[in-house]
């Protein structure tokens, strides 16, 4: 299981939003991927919120500024609009792109990714919310834009078309640290045979457990519960390993 | 003095700056190679490893690297191959169709078959299986991260093995001064940066 930090970026401040709306600062990208690295983080995830909304490119300065900075992976998103983005943010440091909004206008952006750079680099981003039925749609654009997609079959399609691991986020449960969407996060890793990164919800280290141990996803991704000082990398790696979750320290 | 190491650019692919920065931290002094005429004055050459393996090839071939990258190699100088890096040293790859590789390690590139997710991400041991200066000093409770879903097989030639979802495959090759790491030492703290330090010493 991994143990991955989440920063959510609005440049040039990390910010924490509850529901991804409500922003608040909580640190520099770069001294907080320091401080995720040196508490034992598998990966570092670097999301920029707000590059889809405003229509503009992610800041590569920022990127390369974080990517010297940690000798663990490296993943980056946020307004990914082409190949060409994807590679530019190769060439500035990241091992892997993350993808949303573009991919729901335009899916075979996946294929070519993949073809390019291979699945293992692409990472589809999904923002997930509960429906009344039962099921999850996918939000574009920062949660804010439903793309009408199911997202079970849009995590089905996403490795059909390539992409080497899912991200997968909750609209209803990010920023609030009371427990990850279970039923989610355990549907999408049953339908899929490729790595899913479990986010949005940590807040105790049972609810850190309990998804690990209900959901089995590949990864759990920690933002709120780490900015706020709540725990530490190590902390919820001990915790893990006392309970019998393999983990690597 | 520190050693001129270079990295070859892919083009569209390939982490050249991951690489760089970790072979800088090692004491290393980075020169990057995307054309042929670049590889002069490099003392060692690391291949990089982000892209498929078509695709990395076509990119080799056509900046003409290909042919390079051989010579540099058959004249005694250092290589390492690194993830696609390595896998491209072999006979020929299996990723989106049958693309014949750099021939310098014995071995074909096949997908990845075991019981897990693949593609296989995250941090694993190796297992030493034959003495080489490239993994000196490597212990078992050193972990190196995995990003892949296609592994070298071959018969010959190996130096480490590794496991996956109870499935043992190659994670790291040595034919003379040519070697290769399924793993990514640039993102294995310093684990990793202990294996550039040692290509440093070659």
């Amino acid at each position: 299981m991994r143990i991955i930090a989440k920063l959510d970026v609005k440049p040039p401040q990390v910010v924490k939003p509850v529901h991804f709306e409500g922003l608040r600062k909580v640190g520099s990208p770069n001294e907080l991927a320091i401080k995720y690295y040196e508490q034992g983080a598998d990966e570092i995830f670097y999301i920029d919120i707000v590059s889809s909304l405003y229509r503009r490119e992610i800041l590569h300065q920022y990127i390369e500024d974080t990517a010297k900075s940690i000798l663990v992976p490296f993943a980056v998103g946020g307004g990914v609009q082409s190949v060409d983005d994807f590679s530019k943010l190769f060439h500035h440091g990241a091992d892997k792109v993350t993808i949303n909004t573009a991919a729901h206008k335009d899916p075979s952006i996946i294929d070519a990714a993949a073809k390019i750079f291979g699945g293992q680099s692409v990472v589809v981003n999904i923002e997930a919310k509960s429906q009344q039925d039962g099921r999850w749609e996918c939000y574009t654009d920062c949660g804010r834009i439903p793309s009408g997609r199911d997202v079970v079959q849009w995590a089905k399609e996403a490795e059909a078309r390539g992409a080497g691991e899912i991200l997968l986020q909750s609209v209803d449960t990010d920023g609030r640290q009371r427990g990850f969407d279970i039923a989610l996060i355990k549907a999408v890793v049953d339908a899929v045979n490729i790595p899913v990164v479990a986010a949005s919800g940590a807040g105790t280290l049972e609810s850190i457990l309990e998804v690990a141990q209900m959901a089995r996803p590949s990864g759990i991704a920690l933002a709120s519960v780490l900015h706020y000082g709540k725990t530490t990398i190590g902390d919820v790696k001990r915790f893990l390993i006392e309970q019998g979750v393999e983990v690597a320290v | 003095m520190s050693q001129q190491i270079g990295v070859v650019d892919y083009g569209a692919a390939g982490n050249v700056f991951s690489i760089s920065r970790a072979l800088e931290y090692a004491g290393a002094k980075v020169k990057v190679v995307k054309r042929p005429r670049d590889i002069s004055g490099v003392d060692k050459l690391v291949m990089p490893g982000v892209g498929s393996f078509i695709d990395g090839m076509r990119e080799l071939n056509a900046s003409g690297m290909s042919d390079v990258i051989r010579e540099y190699a058959g004249a005694g100088h250092p290589l390492l191959g690194i993830c696609l890096g390595m896998q491209v040293l072999s006979n020929v790859g299996f990723e989106y169709g049958e693309t014949e590789g750099l021939k310098l390690i014995r071995g074909e590139v096949r997908a990845m078959e075991c019981k897990g997710v693949v593609p296989h991400m995250g941090f694993s041991p190796v297992s030493v299986v034959t003495d080489s200066p490239i993994l000196k000093g490597v212990s078992p409770t050193d972990l190196f991260y995995f990003m892949h879903s296609f592994e070298v097989q071959n018969y010959t030639d190996i130096i480490a093995l590794s496991d996956y979802a109870g499935h043992q495959f190659v994670s790291g090759v040595q034919r003379e001064n040519i070697f290769g790491l399924q793993f990514h030492p640039e993102k294995s703290r310093q684990a990793g940066i202990r294996i550039f330090e040692n290509f440093l010493a070659l």
